[in-house]
C-alpha cells in the first residue's frame, strides 16, 4: 500500500497536532489513506488523558522561565517531554485497513525502535509491564497512540540526542523513577536524519508501504480538497 | 486475537460501525462495546465515563477506553440523557476484556427511540466486520 510522507522537520506541538487531527478526519472519509509524519518538536511536555500534572515536579513559572509549553492531548499514557533531538513518528492509517488490531500495532510500533537501535549498535528490549523500548532498566523510546473512529494517530518517540534533563523534572507516563536514556548516552552519534531513516524504512517494512515523500503543501492542498468536497 | 467466528455477538442487541452495543431495557438504553472492540484493545486499563445527567446526540463521543498506551474514543450509538454509569469499571476496567456484555458501560434515556431501530442487527455487524 502507498503511504504518503512527510517531514515536518521542527514544528511546534499544536500546529502538527491540528495537522494529526485533520488527517484523522481524511482517514476517515477514505480508508485507504495512510500518512506518516516525521517531526520533532521544540520543548514541550504533553499530559496524556488521564492527566498527570501530579508528575510534573517543576513549578509553571520555572516552565516559562525555561521556554517549555505544557499540552494538555489525548493520547494514551500520561506526561511526557519532547524537545529537539527527539525523533518522532506519527502514522496515521485507519488500523483495520490494515488488519492490525491496537494491541498488535503498539508492540509494532515497538519493534520498528528496536530494529532502528540495533541498526545503530544500540541493544534495546521491551518490558512486559511498561511498554516502549528499553536499555536496561532505562527507557530510550516510548508510545503513545489513540484511535478516533478506528484511525491511529499519535504515535513514537525515540531519544537521539535529546536533552534528558527535562524528563528529571517528571515522573514520565506516570512511573516514578523512570530514567530515561537517547542514543547519544548509550555512546552512539548518528545524524538524527539518519536515524530518521532507518526508523521510516522499518516501520514501511513492517507495514508493508511504499513511502512516497510528500510536501506539507501537498497534504495541505488535499486537506483543503477534501472540506471542500 | 480472536478470528471473527469466535466473536460473542448476542442477537438480541443492536450495534454500530464503532463497535458499540445497545439494548433497550424498559425504558432506558443500556450501552458497552462489542467483543469485536474488547479484543481489539488488548488489556484494557482505564474507563473514562461521563457523568450521570450528560446528555449526547447519536454519535457523539461520550468516553474513551485505555489499552496499554492507547486511548479509543467511544461513541453514543442513540441520542439521550445518562442516567446511569457503571462505575464498577473505574476500579475494574479489565472486566470489559473478561465480558463486555454483561458489563455495560452506561445507560440512557434515549431521547428519539427510532434510532434505536436503526442500528445494526449482529447479523449485519457481522457482515461489516468481514467486510
Amino acid at each position: 500500500m502507498e503511504a504518503a510522507w512527510c517531514d515536518l522537520e521542527q514544528m511546534e506541538y499544536d500546529r502538527a497536532y491540528s495537522l494529526q487531527t485533520r488527517l484523522v478526519e481524511l482517514c476517515r472519509r477514505r480508508r485507504q489513506s495512510v500518512f506518516i509524519l516525521n517531526v520533532e518538536h521544540p520543548r514541550v511536555f504533553t499530559l496524556g488523558r488521564r492527566g498527570g500534572r501530579e508528575h510534573l515536579m517543576v513549578s509553571p513559572e520555572r516552565l516559562e522561565a525555561e521556554g517549555i509549553q505544557l499540552v494538555q492531548i489525548e493520547r494514551g499514557g500520561e506526561i511526557t517531554y519532547h524537545g529537539p533531538g527527539q525523533l518522532v513518528l506519527y502514522p496515521i492509517f485507519h488500523l483495520r485497513s490494515l488488519g492490525l488490531s491496537v494491541s498488535a500495532y503498539v508492540e509494532l510500533l515497538e519493534e520498528v525502535m528496536l530494529r532502528t537501535a540495533a541498526d545503530h549498535g544500540i541493544r534495546a528490549c521491551r518490558d512486559p509491564r511498561n511498554h516502549g523500548v528499553w536499555v536496561g532498566d532505562d527507557k530510550l523510546g516510548s508510545i503513545g497512540i489513540a484511535i478516533r473512529h478506528g484511525v491511529t494517530f499519535h504515535g513514537l518517540a525515540l531519544n537521539v540526542n535529546t536533552e534528558l534533563t527535562p524528563f528529571g523534572w517528571i515522573n514520565p507516563c506516570g512511573l516514578t523513577n523512570t530514567r530515561m536514556t537517547s542514543f547519544a548516552c548509550q555512546g552512539q552519534a548518528p545524524e538524527p536524519r539518519e536515524v530518521q531513516q532507518r526508523l521510516n524504512h522499518h516501520l514501511a517494512a513492517l507495514l508493508n508501504l511504499t513511502l512516497t515523500p510528500t510536501p506539507l503543501t501537498t497534504l495541505e492542498a488535499a486537506l483543503e480538497a477534501a472540506r471542500k468536497d | 486475537m480472536k478470528e471473527l467466528q469466535e466473536l460473542h455477538l448476542p442477537e438480541n442487541l443492536g450495534y454500530t460501525e464503532d463497535h458499540e452495543w445497545a439494548q433497550l431495557t424498559g425504558d432506558t438504553i443500556r450501552v458497552g462495546v462489542s467483543d469485536y472492540a474488547q479484543d481489539q484493545l488488548g488489556d484494557i486499563v482505564f474507563v473514562e465515563l461521563p457523568a450521570v445527567g450528560d446528555s449526547f446526540n447519536r454519535g457523539d463521543e461520550f468516553g474513551t477506553l485505555e489499552s496499554v498506551k492507547a486511548v479509543s474514543e467511544l461513541y453514543l450509538p442513540v441520542s439521550g440523557q445518562v442516567v446511569a454509569v457503571n462505575q464498577e469499571l473505574e476500579d475494574a476496567p479489565e472486566l470489559l476484556n473478561e465480558d463486555p456484555y454483561s458489563n455495560w458501560i452506561l445507560e440512557i434515556k434515549p431521547a428519539a427511540a427510532e434510532e434505536y431501530d436503526q442500528l445494526l442487527t449482529a447479523a449485519a455487524y457481522l457482515e461489516l466486520l468481514q467486510g
